[in-house]
């Protein structure tokens, strides 16, 4: 395919412009150093100043994406494929190691995994939590039953947060997040947080927020959840971007890919990642300041 | 994820895509200065509330409660009395040494808080920082607002001390004085504390150098003995008088204890100090806006 040159114009004011980003981390490894294996004697003293073994990881390579308002993306791909190394780039959780995310308004991530403060109490982490996203006073006590109603929490909302289960911990982490109408909303498996009954709840809200918001990114292990809610799916591996386009596509191939590693058919996968790749375009993102186009 | 391949395969097709940047901004960037004082008193909410509601919860473990405020310095005060006071006799030439030692006991301990807790808010709280989106000052400035508000009941312990413990001293205008000598030691607490802050969210080993450097600075502070007795040289004893922290506790003794005007110069020590430590402070900590919480 031979798109070469040709420059896109995109009309109108995208929400979310992922430009050339890349992650990387260094972390300790358990595995031994073999370049001093052998020598002996001065092992406690090395074990005492030394640096464990570290070693690259490449969670995410150069990635562009533009996402346009309205559009909703979901995120599949395998255990550490980088799907939620993306989003916490996107939500500015974690710096890119390269490259830079830009966006319209703050993305609010909905998550299921950030502690809030253990010694203070539900009540008092609703507020603290709404204040520190920028709420009034007024603003959090307008919507303080709403939060504690979504939570689901009840009478629990006085106790200290370190009495609390993780399963109530997260819904109230849930609560406090969706009680903001972000236009750049991310979600991170927050469907498949707490009981059945909590999980009407929550889809009730976060479908309301998802037709509120300018664009949704979407990573859940649900393929039906992703196929109902995205308009457009982006197929990672192993840090790469597979494939990026509409939702039926993107998911069939991924579904075929794994069914096929299932099976032990590790060729035959790799050729079906080999032919989504070779027919991926990826965007470069060109910045401009001006409505109209240069040329 | 795969590890250690640092070359990334080359997309097989690019799509150049111009894209209009202008209503965008960089996903966790730092704002210039000006625009972020603003945010923060923005922000002055979360401040107030995240500082009353920790002091409210911090002694709840405790079996006696916010009484802990109290008895701990007031311990302190009596250890330093048994050795210093009665087994050294550092007391020597000290009109009104109980007064003395616990003037400068409880003085010093509110710095040593404020400091401590001010410049471990970013480590403590790193939960809320990769949670939340608020100009991470908040946390320094929140620590040293709930330090300020626990010292009330320990400098009004002080004072009650002070008049009932004999030498009893008289009540005159001049303990007025005491209100701005601690506000601009407050300024100077956050200003140290914000230095740290940056400091130890990058280098955690700070932390346990930490409590020696502060007894360090308390042996020097002139808590239970004075210069005079022990230093000698003109110089030295000019040089170990430009103390912050010796320049409150000396002004509130001179208010407190011995009715006398503070002398211009210590105000003049302090209030240099405070402006200055809280000026490098909060530059110095903007400038590491974008690392806090991340990577």
């Amino acid at each position: 395919m031979d798109v070469g040159e040709q420059e896109i114009f995109l009309e109108g004011h995208p929400c979310v412009v992922v430009d050339r980003v890349r992650m990387r981390y260094r972390v300790a490894s358990s595995a031994a150093s073999e370049a001093n294996a052998e020598e002996t004697k001065s092992r406690f003293l090395r074990r005492a100043v030394s640096k464990p073994n570290m070693v690259t990881v490449q969670a995410l390579n150069e990635l562009s994406l533009v996402v346009e308002r309205g559009e909703s993306v979901g995120i599949i791909g395998r255990n550490g494929s980088g799907k939620s190394t993306l989003m916490k780039i996107i939500s500015g959780q974690s710096k890119p190691t390269s490259g830079a995310v830009y966006a319209s308004s703050t993305p609010i991530m909905l998550g299921v995994n950030a502690a809030l403060v253990q010694d203070l109490s539900g009540d008092q982490n609703v507020i603290l939590g709404c204040l520190a996203m920028g709420m009034s006073r007024a603003e959090v006590d307008e919507k303080f039953n709403s939060i504690v109603e979504l939570s689901g929490l009840e009478k629990s909302i006085h106790l200290p947060m370190k009495s609390y289960s993780s399963g109530m911990a997260s819904r109230l982490r849930f609560a406090i997040a969706a009680s903001v109408d972000p236009e750049i909303l991310l979600v991170d498996e927050a469907l498949n947080t707490g009981d059945a009954q909590f999980g009407d709840r929550s889809k009730l809200r976060m479908d309301e927020l998802r037709e509120q918001a300018g664009c949704v990114f979407l990573v859940s292990h649900s393929l039906d959840t992703i196929k109902d809610m995205c308009t457009r799916v982006i197929w990672l591996d192993k840090g790469d971007l597979i494939m990026d386009g509409e939702p039926e596509v993107a998911i069939k191939a991924y579904q075929d890919f794994t069914r096929h590693l299932s099976k032990g058919n590790n060729v035959s996968a790799a050729q079906i990642l080999d032919d989504a790749k070779a027919n991926l375009v990826a965007t470069e993102v060109r910045g401009r300041s001006s409505r109209r186009s240069r040329g | 994820m795969s590890a250690d391949s640092a070359i990334d395969p080359e997309p097989v097709a690019v799509q150049p895509l111009s894209v209009d940047m202008r209503r965008l901004t960089r996903v966790g960037s730092r704002p210039n200065f000006l625009d972020y004082l603003v945010q923060l008193w923005d922000f002055r909410q979360f401040i107030f509330y995240d500082a009353r509601a920790r002091v409210q919860s911090g002694t709840r473990r405790d079996r006696l409660g916010s009484a802990w405020l109290l008895l701990n310095p007031i311990f302190n005060g009596l250890t330093y009395f048994l050795i210093f006071g009665l087994l050294l006799k550092t007391s020597k030439g000290v009109e009104n040494f109980v007064g003395y030692l616990v003037v400068g006991i409880f003085i010093f301990q509110f710095s040593s808080g404020a400091i401590t807790s001010g410049a471990r808010s970013i480590r403590n709280n790193k939960s809320i920082v990769q949670a939340f989106n608020f100009p991470r000052a908040a946390l320094p400035i929140g620590a040293n607002v709930r330090e300020l508000l626990s010292a009330v009941p320990l400098v009004l312990a002080m004072l009650l001390i002070v008049v009932v413990l004999p030498p009893a001293e008289e009540i005159t205008w001049l303990w007025v004085l005491v209100v701005p000598a601690i506000l601009l030691q407050s300024l100077f607490n956050l200003g140290v504390g914000l230095i740290l802050a940056r400091i130890i969210s990058r280098v955690h080993d700070v932390t346990h150098l930490l409590p020696f450097a502060i007894r360090a600075w308390m042996y020097v502070s002139a808590i239970f003995y004075t210069y005079d007795r022990f230093v000698t040289h003109p110089q030295m004893l000019a040089a170990i008088k430009l103390n912050p922290l010796f320049n409150v506790i000396d002004i509130v003794r001179d208010c407190v204890l011995y009715a006398r005007v503070p002398q211009w110069q210590s105000w003049a020590i302090l209030v240099v100090w405070a402006f200055g430590a809280l000026a490098v402070g909060m530059v110095y900590f903007w400038k590491g806006e974008e690392s806090y919480g991340r990577g």
